[in-house]
């Protein structure tokens, strides 16, 4: 094992809130056997506690953030969402970037990736479902976070138009913000062709 | 990056299979080797991805023109 303490840079983001309510969603889903995919893994805590469990690989496009989840010994691959990845994963993790964030606010640093969803928050979720059907296994299942601030009935029709079906597995309310925790699979019922 | 990972990898642009060269590489405790540096080929592009510090490197890169 060659986990360590890790180091936080300042380029990455911390584990809050919404990280600890994805991990405690992870550990009631994942089982043993499973092909785990985190995109954008950040720290990597929610990668690392998947390797102790199944086969994980975690994605990044923060180098910082990927050398960060290497040294906790969690197999990083850098690259833009999961361009650079086959599959198919049985259970694939995001905290994707949610935050509405207009063109004058934007900052451009390695940290603002992990926080701008773009003009509606959903820019980035956006082109995580539409490439979804390419990696995700016919059964296989999506963990996803998302904010009140993000729009949570409109994410759920997002990944309807796209052929998935999403419940909500866990919530927590922080300072005016509702959290929650997309459980998303195929929807193989659909007549969708 | 783990020998193994190969088999999921892909080119982010044509999604074809990668080649991998090692340059430096390590046996770890449990017996899997891991690759420290290397390279990951995509042929069909023409186009080199490197591995650097044990992290493979799979966003688009320039296209390198041999002269």
């Amino acid at each position: 094992m060659n986990q360590k303490a890790p180091e936080y840079h300042e380029q990455v983001y911390q584990p809050e809130a919404d990280t600890y309510l994805l991990l405690s969603s992870v550990k009631n889903e994942i089982r043993n056997g499973d092909m785990v995919l985190e995109v954008g893994t950040g720290s990597g805590i929610i990668a690392q506690a998947c390797s102790e469990r199944a086969r994980c690989v975690a994605t990044d496009v923060n180098p910082h953030a990927c050398r960060m989840a290497h040294g906790m010994g969690v197999e990083v691959v850098r690259t833009d969402l999961y361009a650079g990845l086959k599959g198919p994963f049985d259970l694939i993790i995001f905290n994707p970037p949610y935050l509405p964030t207009a063109e004058n606010e934007r900052i451009d640093d390695w940290l603002e990736y992990a926080l701008d969803g773009g003009m509606d928050g959903r820019a980035v979720i956006h082109q995580f479902a539409s490439g979804l059907h390419r990696i995700l296994h016919p059964y296989g299942r999506v963990l996803l976070l998302v904010s009140s601030l993000t729009g949570i009935q409109e994410t759920r029709e997002l990944f309807a138009e796209e052929g998935f079906l999403s419940f909500i597995v866990s919530e927590k309310t922080t300072e005016g913000e509702r959290l929650v925790v997309f459980r998303i699979t195929h929807d193989l019922c659909s007549l969708r062709g | 990056m783990k020998m193994e990972t190969i088999e999921i990898l892909c080119c982010p642009v044509c999604r074809g299979d990668l080649v991998l060269t090692s340059f430096k590489a390590v046996e770890t405790e449990e017996g899997t080797t891991d690759i420290i540096t290397g390279v990951l080929r995509c042929d069909a592009c023409g186009i080199n991805y490197p591995i650097a510090e044990g992290i493979p490197n799979l966003l688009p890169q320039e296209k390198k023109t041999d002269q």
